[in-house]
């Protein structure tokens, strides 16, 4: 039983993720019939703060504040202005989970090198609603490890520039215009 | 994986505690430029409504005793003063605690010897990770200005008050040691 249970959870190995740090997975999906040329103006959502699954960023303001300076960056980037009656609304949620990352070991491979790979994973996401219809008109995420991260302010304002960036790049890009 | 993560901890339930006690992460967060020194007092301020995950930590005195009697100590150090009854403060601490289960890989051959084969390959553990979180805020502004944090395994750890005792005292030591100076 003993070593039986050693070696299953051994068998539970991993394959990545100690090159995770600056790879992180985009994604992003619009909703059908939207046509995200047409928005120009935001804002951000009054109160949006929900649980992340890490006590150490929960109620954060240097976290808060950081993420939506970094959107704020990049949809000005993107020719959207801020407006107190906006065409679209702009909700982030973070979340963070533990996991765990299994390979399968080859039958009779040597498995000094086949740890678990254990690690903090989160996820960045990013709204755009529409502000008459309160449909969801956009989203983005991004999804990467983290270990390490949180415990280094300045590294984790670095990962949060970097991710909001890559996120924003999905939104279809459009000619600046300085007028309406 | 539940089943698998069972197996692992039953067999290492007395691995753990030496495995995991040991190491304590402490860091922190700062408000960009902070002068702490343009404040002199400090009060408790409200609590918050996030959950703490575990029953045991809820209105619990003694644990709040004993959070409270360490940052007030570590505080007063740096020159801060608890305000009396009715003053008001320049600074509003509040603190927020919370155990969650997480794993972390066993190397059984190197550290303990319990495996029977020879390549003995490493097993996921699951333990109490608690994290004590200290905020500091601004009581004008009401801002937070500061985030401390430690985090370690508290496995067994509630139930047993001098050891949960010498470990809040160490973590909020350790944290306080990430202020800012004040000169």
């Amino acid at each position: 039983m003993r070593s039986l249970g050693i070696r299953l959870a051994g068998l539970v190995t991993l394959t990545l993720a100690l090159t995770g740090c600056a790879s992180s997975e985009v994604r992003s999906y619009t909703a059908r019939g939207v046509d995200l040329l047409q928005p120009r103006t935001y804002n951000w959502a009054r109160d949006d703060a929900r649980a992340t699954g890490d006590p150490r960023l929960d109620n954060n303001r240097f976290f808060e504040e950081h993420v939506r300076a970094a959107v704020d960056e990049q949809l000005a980037n993107k020719g959207f202005a801020k407006a107190e009656s906006p065409d679209v609304i702009v909700h982030y949620h973070a979340s963070v989970i533990q996991d765990v990352k299994n390979r399968g070991v080859e039958p009779g491979g040597d498995c000094k090198e086949c740890a678990p790979d254990v690690y903090d994973q989160a996820t960045l996401l990013i709204d755009l609603v529409d502000a008459h219809t309160d449909q969801l008109v956009w989203r983005g995420w991004a999804k990467g490890h983290i270990d390490g991260v949180v415990d280094d302010q300045q590294w984790m304002e670095r990962r949060i520039d970097e991710v909001v960036a890559r996120i924003m790049r999905e939104l279809p890009a459009r000619a600046r215009e300085a007028s309406e | 994986m539940r089943l698998l993560l069972r197996f692992a901890v039953t067999i290492f339930s007395a691995a753990t505690l030496t495995g995991c006690a040991t190491s304590m992460t402490v860091s922190s967060h700062v408000e960009h430029g902070l002068d702490l020194s343009r404040y002199r007092t400090f009060d408790w301020g409200p609590a918050d409504a996030l959950p703490t995950g575990d029953a045991r930590l809820d209105q619990n005195p003694f644990f709040k005793d004993r959070v409270q009697g360490a940052v007030e100590k570590g505080l007063a150090a740096r020159g801060f003063r608890l305000v009396a009854l009715g003053e008001s403060a320049d600074l509003l601490i509040h603190y927020h605690a919370n155990i969650s289960r997480r794993v972390t890989v066993a190397h059984a051959d190197h550290a303990y010897g319990y495996c029977a084969q020879a390549d003995c390959p490493p097993a996921l553990l699951e333990y109490e990770a608690g994290t004590l979180v200290l905020d500091i805020m601004d009581a004008r502004t009401n801002e937070l200005i500061w985030r401390g944090w430690a985090q370690s395994s508290v496995q067994d750890l509630l139930d047993k008050p001098g050891e949960m005792a010498k470990t809040i005292n160490d973590g909020v030591a350790r944290m306080l040691l990430r202020l800012p100076p004040t000169l």
